[in-house]
Parts: C-alpha cells; sequence; structure tokens
C-alpha cells in the first residue's frame, strides 16, 4: 500500500469511529486535515476570522455526518473537502453581497505556516484523469471551471471578472461540464 | 448549446445542475433549492457525489494553512458531552441548590429549576447583560426545562421535573427566528442533572427574544443529520426577564 492509500484508510477508519461517537478520533481528522481545509475557506472567504467560524462548523458537521460518510463512494478528503466548501460558500452567499471585489491572487498573500506533517493529495490517478479532461476542453472553459471550484464564485462574478455577458459565461461552464462528465466517465 | 445561454434550466438536465451546484456558481436562493433535492433524492445526490469526487483533485492546488490554536478547543466545547455537576463551578452554594433541587421536585421543581439558573448566572456571569430565560414545555403542558442563557453565549439548563431517556439521548436545539431558521443544535443535555453549555460563537448571534430552544430525543450520541429528529419532547421560546 502506498502512503496516499494509507492515508487515506487510515482516515476513513477514523471517520468511522467518528460516527461511533468517538472524540478522540474527531482529533485525528482534524489534526491530518484541518491545515487543508483552513486553506479550502481561506481561499474562498478570504477572511480569517470567517474562515475560522466555517472551520468549526465543518469540524461539528463532520462529527453529526461521519456516518453518512461512504467510502466506497468517495475518498474522505473529497468529503471533507466538498462540506468545507459548501459551508465556506454558504456563508459568503450570506455575508453582504460581494464584500470581496478584489481579485483572486490576493489571496495568496496568506501566511503559509501549515505544519507539512501530512500530504493530503487524492490519489494521483484521479487528478491525472481530471488534467487530461480539462485538456481536452476549450482553454477558457477549463480556466473558469477551475476557478468558480477555487474561489466559490458565482457566475455573475466570474462573467464580470472575464467581462464577459453573463450568458456567454453560463454558456462555457455549461459546455465545459458537459464535456467534462463525459470525458470523466469514460 | 448556444455561445450565449440565458437559462436556468441547462440543456445538460441534472448532471449539470449538479456540477454547477459542486462548483458554487449559482446564487444563494437556487443553492437552498438544490441543497433540498439533494438531501430527497438519492439519484441526484449521486451525481452531486460523482462531481465532489471527480473535481475535488483541484483542491490540491490550494496550499494548507494551519488554522490558529484556538480553534480546536472552540470545536471541542460545540461538540461537548454534558458537564456533570462537579465541574460546574459553583462551589457550596450549588451543592445546596442541588441539594435543594432534589427536595423541590415533588412540589416546585420549576421555581427550584429557575432558582437554580439565575443563581449560576447571579454568581459566574454577573458582568453579563440579564440573561435570556425559557421554560421548555412538554406536551401536556408540564414544564419540562428551565434555561438561561447569557448575553456571551453561557448556558445553563435544568431540567424541572423527573424526566427518562431510556436509551436515547437528549439534543438541545436553537431555533433562531426568521423563516429560514433551521434548527441549529447546541449538544447533547442530561435528563437528570443541570448542563452548562458553551453557546458555539456563531451561534449567539441567533440567541435573541423569541428565538426558541428544543430538546429531542435522539440516537445515543446524538443527531447524526444535523437535524433534530422527530421526537421533540420539550420546546420554549426565549423572554427577557
Amino acid at each position: 500500500m502506498d502512503a496516499i492509500a494509507a492515508n487515506r484508510s487510515q482516515l476513513a477508519a477514523a471517520l468511522a469511529r467518528v460516527a461511533a461517537g468517538d472524540r478522540a478520533a474527531l482529533r485525528i481528522v482534524y489534526q491530518d486535515t484541518s491545515a487543508k481545509l483552513f486553506g479550502v475557506c481561506l481561499r474562498i472567504l478570504n477572511d480569517r476570522g470567517e474562515a475560522e467560524d466555517v472551520l468549526q462548523d465543518v469540524y461539528v458537521t463532520v462529527w453529526r455526518k461521519a456516518g453518512s460518510f461512504d467510502p466506497a463512494r468517495a475518498s474522505p478528503i473529497t468529503w471533507l473537502v466538498a462540506i468545507a466548501r459548501n459551508r465556506a460558500i454558504d456563508r459568503l452567499r450570506a455575508s453582504a453581497a460581494s464584500r470581496r471585489s478584489e481579485p483572486i491572487e490576493s489571496a495568496e498573500d496568506v501566511r503559509d505556516d501549515a505544519p507539512a506533517a501530512l500530504e493530503l493529495v487524492v490519489a494521483a490517478e484521479q487528478r491525472e484523469r481530471l488534467k487530461t479532461c480539462l485538456g481536452e476542453l476549450e482553454e477558457r472553459h477549463s480556466a473558469v471551471i477551475r476557478s468558480a471550484f477555487l474561489d466559490g464564485v458565482t457566475y455573475e462574478q466570474l462573467a464580470q471578472r472575464m467581462e464577459v455577458p453573463l450568458g456567454t459565461m453560463k454558456s462555457w461552464i455549461r459546455r465545459g461540464l458537459m464535456k467534462l462528465r463525459t470525458c470523466l466517465e469514460r | 448549446m448556444s455561445e450565449t445561454d440565458h437559462s436556468d434550466t441547462p440543456e445538460g438536465g441534472d448532471p449539470i445542475v449538479a456540477g454547477e451546484f459542486v462548483l458554487g456558481v449559482i446564487e444563494a436562493s437556487e443553492r437552498s433549492t438544490v441543497a433540498q433535492r439533494i438531501e430527497r433524492e438519492p439519484e441526484f445526490a449521486s451525481e452531486i457525489a460523482f462531481w465532489e469526487e471527480r473535481l475535488g483533485s483541484f483542491a490540491d492546488e490550494v496550499k494548507p494553512v494551519a488554522p490558529p490554536e484556538a480553534a480546536w478547543s472552540r470545536i471541542e466545547a460545540a461538540i461537548a458531552a454534558p458537564v456533570r455537576s462537579p465541574a460546574l463551578a459553583f462551589g457550596s452554594l450549588w451543592q445546596n441548590l442541588f441539594f435543594w433541587r432534589i427536595v423541590g421536585l415533588g412540589s416546585s421543581g420549576l421555581a427550584t429549576a429557575c432558582l437554580i439558573a439565575l443563581a449560576y448566572f447571579g454568581t459566574v456571569a454577573a458582568p453579563e447583560r440579564a440573561p435570556l430565560l425559557a421554560t421548555l414545555g412538554q406536551q401536556g403542558g408540564q414544564p419540562g426545562f428551565v434555561a438561561a442563557i447569557g448575553s456571551g453565549g453561557s448556558l445553563v439548563i435544568v431540567p424541572a421535573s423527573l424526566l427518562t431517556a431510556n436509551q436515547k439521548s437528549m439534543e438541545l436545539w436553537l431555533i433562531p427566528t426568521g423563516t429560514q431558521a433551521r434548527p441549529r443544535s447546541l449538544g447533547l443535555i442530561a435528563p437528570s442533572q443541570p448542563v452548562r453549555i458553551t453557546v458555539p460563537p456563531n451561534l449567539v448571534p441567533f440567541v435573541t427574544p423569541d428565538a426558541s430552544l428544543a430538546v429531542s430525543l435522539e440516537e445515543p450520541g446524538g443527531s447524526r443529520t444535523g437535524a433534530p429528529s422527530n421526537d421533540i419532547i420539550a420546546v420554549g421560546k426565549l423572554t427577557n426577564l
């Protein structure tokens, strides 16, 4: 078993223990994943305080919903990332309309003091697959899809950012998703 | 599909709706509609899972950032088990009140529970504004619990009558005012003893007069869905003292 697969099954086992109400296991999940999830929240919210609130919400959700994690359907880290992104995006939408107008690159400035303890990469195979499929899209389509995922921005905001009409942006992303899906399913 | 697309229902149907949700490009109102479908429609939930899993690799690009030390303690507090009475820093006053409560249950459990809840704020949380108080009535109108919450989010909930939970856990919920008020868990409580809980900071703004507290019976360990079961055993509104 390689290191990533070992991490994955270790994390899946910890989540199973969390589902059984084991607080120590939640601590393990937190230690292994909080820097990644905090990074994800921070990238979307671009505000440390908000990201901290959401991070708390995320692990409380993990505590309550660990039983719904299905290792056959999702890898532990993508499941956790999905929860973090959903919470962060909900928070972003709820907070005063588009407080954030500066370009996303400002998020790169955040202090990077994460422990390098655990590599939380998803299976290399899966990452390569996404890369290959994105490569089959028109470049602008794959660029906005990537940007949407990482920054949690709306169609409207993406359209403004790229200076194209809203309808065009919808078309780019929807076409991109349709092609992507066909490719990812292969 | 044309070069511009103004429709709200994309050509590719559910797989694309799911993809849009996972990407996060849709507006808040649509998001909640789609989120409800995920709960109700297993097939649609599979579409969501497909995208979450496949697009998840994008997150590899995000640099990990260590959260502040305090973040974990907040999480720990939010999921904390009921605090047993010796841990409540009431000192000897507490011991006396606890004794009185046992004595008083037969005749005036409610009054005693109020006394305990208020004594807590009188002795421990003097600098705070006056606490909000709720009497959580059971079916049939019998008071089940009395709770008091200080403005800082410290909450104490005291059983006002003898309750049993059998094999179930009792979970306390905050139900904010307003139309989008989904109940938010405040943690597990004990059927037979007072419990002190710190309301998570992100929920403190929802602690307002006319918000409600409710207690539900859940499987051991608490609700796994994030929502209370249908078995609500007591509910009451928060009011100003």
